[in-house]
């Protein structure tokens, strides 16, 4: 078991938390990553706190769920509330959004403030692409897939008419992610 | 008998597919062409998928008004030659188990796959549990025997699930894949290989559909439309399918035979896998997703040097009986956790002489390593 990293992303049913854990597994795959993915189901996937776990593997994963989180990311402050204890001490990450997310005072987990809401709204004019500027600045500062990889995920698995929306979205969020690593 | 290598319809590759995806796809591979169900959680992305895929490949997909009639129009497909499957979750399971029962006693292969969710009754619907191994071996009344596998991934979804057809076809029995939520909605990397081997019934023109003279095996198979004489039937019959629910002799033969050609098999249908068991003094023995969770676990204390093994069961029923045995004279103590109370951990007891220690968890969660880990460590 070498190289194993696990990403938890979070926040309401709605925002689009489960298809942005599709598309970073999908992803991960076209990389030759061996990848489990879990997330909320039924009732809770639809409007109520809502997660969507990734572990990536070079070799096949034995427990398929998520241990302790490498990467939070935290797209409502209920979400934030309940996984940010949860995440690697040393090593771990957690994206969030001022607007939206108060941090807890005293955490020693490096914390990076991403202003998604603000670029969603302003940039691409839809609140609903804010799960896709995530991915776009947790790849661009972390690598942990290939851009070529997300962009095929996105045309895979989103549909045409929300596919241009998406990739803007990708772009958006990777030029973030490049503005906060400097 | 009648395998061949056929190629994937599927393109050779990777994918990233739900186990419930992986199944239908592993069952549209196997040259299933017929589904007929009722959507239930946690098993629905199945049935949605196969609605699609039947499409595509000129099968056919109805959706029934209950799963008694899906259970029904499968077996009436099977016999117009179809390879024919549904799929449910334990509520539609325990509606089923009455066509199970013809299914076995008519000797009609089906596939029925089993997305087991928290019980009893309606319980859980969305929550993960492991109560209806029993009921797939003893759900229907009278003595028969069925085909069980567990798979504990995606990828098992897809292979079992095509191994499960093939077991169908060549024993003609009904055949269950025994998932739980967390291995149907787990979404995993799987691989689909570009040939697969596939399992077609048995023909022979004028055989007796229903019985060999001298041998405990599987006749062959005619389907309605064929020109055979053909008649099936729930009640005892003879070797041409006449009711003979009078005679003592055919009754015993029949109901001897229907058993004996899946018991005088068994070691070639039974897969396990061992983990470390050539030094081992405790074992766990698992299977379902909870596998993933012992292998983890036994992974971690074989790190710290402690001698801890794993057998998996990849198949239920017929019970794995010889494997358990050998693993039962190795070690000192055996661990079975599982979500139920002790379905299988009855089973591993009839079969060896250590202590068999069960780990129950029915509360709709997966077992945690955690939960394991401490419950080895007491031991």
């Amino acid at each position: 078991m070498i190289g194993i990293m696990q990403v938890r992303l979070s926040g309401f049913g709605g925002q689009g938390v489960v298809l942005a854990g599709l598309l970073l597994g999908q992803a991960g795959v076209f990389d030759g990553k061996y990848i489990s993915g879990s997330n909320s189901y039924g009732a809770q996937a639809r409007g109520s706190g809502c997660k969507s776990e990734v572990v990536f593997s070079d070799s096949p994963v034995d427990f398929p769920h998520l241990t302790t989180a490498d990467i939070l990311i935290a797209m409502s402050q209920g979400a934030y509330d309940i996984y940010c204890t949860d995440v690697r001490e040393e090593s771990g990450l957690i994206l969030y959004d001022q607007a939206v997310v108060t941090p807890r005072e005293g955490l020693t987990v490096k914390h990076i403030d991403l202003p998604v809401t603000e670029v969603s709204v302003r940039r691409l004019k839809s609140k609903q692409a804010a799960n896709i500027v995530y991915l776009g600045a947790l790849i661009e500062s972390t690598r942990i897939v290939t851009t070529g990889s997300i962009r095929k995920a996105i045309t895979m698995h989103v549909g045409e008419r929300f596919r241009s929306l998406n990739l803007k979205a990708l772009r958006a969020g990777m030029d973030l992610g490049r503005k906060v690593h400097g | 008998m009648p395998s061949r290598w056929a190629k994937s319809p599927f393109p050779k590759g990777r994918y990233y597919f739900s186990g419930n995806e992986a199944a239908a796809e592993g069952a549209i591979a196997a040259g299933c062409r017929f589904y007929s169900g009722y959507p239930i959680t946690p098993s629905s992305e199945l049935m949605e998928r196969m609605a699609v895929r039947l499409r595509k490949v000129g099968g056919i997909f109805i959706q029934m008004e209950d799963e008694i009639a899906s259970i029904c129009a499968v077996l009436g497909a099977s016999w117009a030659g179809a390879k024919a499957m549904t799929a449910t979750s334990g509520p539609g399971f325990s509606l089923m188990q009455e066509g199970i029962g013809y299914a076995a006693f008519t000797e009609t292969p089906c596939v029925i796959v089993d997305v087991q969710r928290a019980g009893p009754c309606t319980g859980q619907a969305t929550k993960v549990g492991s109560g209806d191994i029993l009921q797939a071996r003893y759900g229907s009344h009278g003595d028969y025997q069925v085909i069980a596998l567990s798979p504990w991934s995606s990828q098992e979804m897809y292979d079992l699930t095509l191994r499960a057809f093939n077991l169908s076809e060549q024993y003609r029995v009904p055949v269950m894949v025994m998932a739980d939520e967390a291995v149907g909605h787990l979404r995993e990397t799987i691989e689909v290989a570009p040939r697969i081997e596939v399992w077609d019934r048995k023909k022979e023109k004028g055989a007796a559909p229903f019985d060999i003279e001298g041998q405990d095996s599987v006749p062959p198979m005619p389907s309605f439309g064929e020109g055979e004489r053909l008649s099936v039937t729930g009640s005892t019959h003879d070797g041409y399918g006449f009711r003979k629910t009078d005679d003592p002799e055919i009754q015993a033969r029949l109901v001897g035979r229907i058993n004996r050609k899946i018991l005088d098999h068994k070691r070639s249908i039974i897969e396990t896998e061992s983990h470390f068991m050539e030094e081992a003094e405790i074992a766990v023995i698992a299977y379902g997703f909870t596998a993933r969770t012992g292998l983890f676990v036994v992974n971690r204390l074989r790190k710290e040097g402690k001698n801890v093994g794993m057998l998996r069961l990849k198949t239920l029923w017929p019970f794995p009986d010889e494997a358990v045995a050998e693993a039962g004279r190795k070690v000192k103590k055996i661990m079975v956790p599982e979500m139920n109370l002790g379905q299988v951990a009855g089973e591993v007891k009839k079969y060896v002489p250590c202590d068999v220690i069960s780990l129950s968890q029915t509360n709709g969660e997966v077992i945690g390593p955690e939960k394991i880990l401490e419950t080895l460590k007491k031991i």
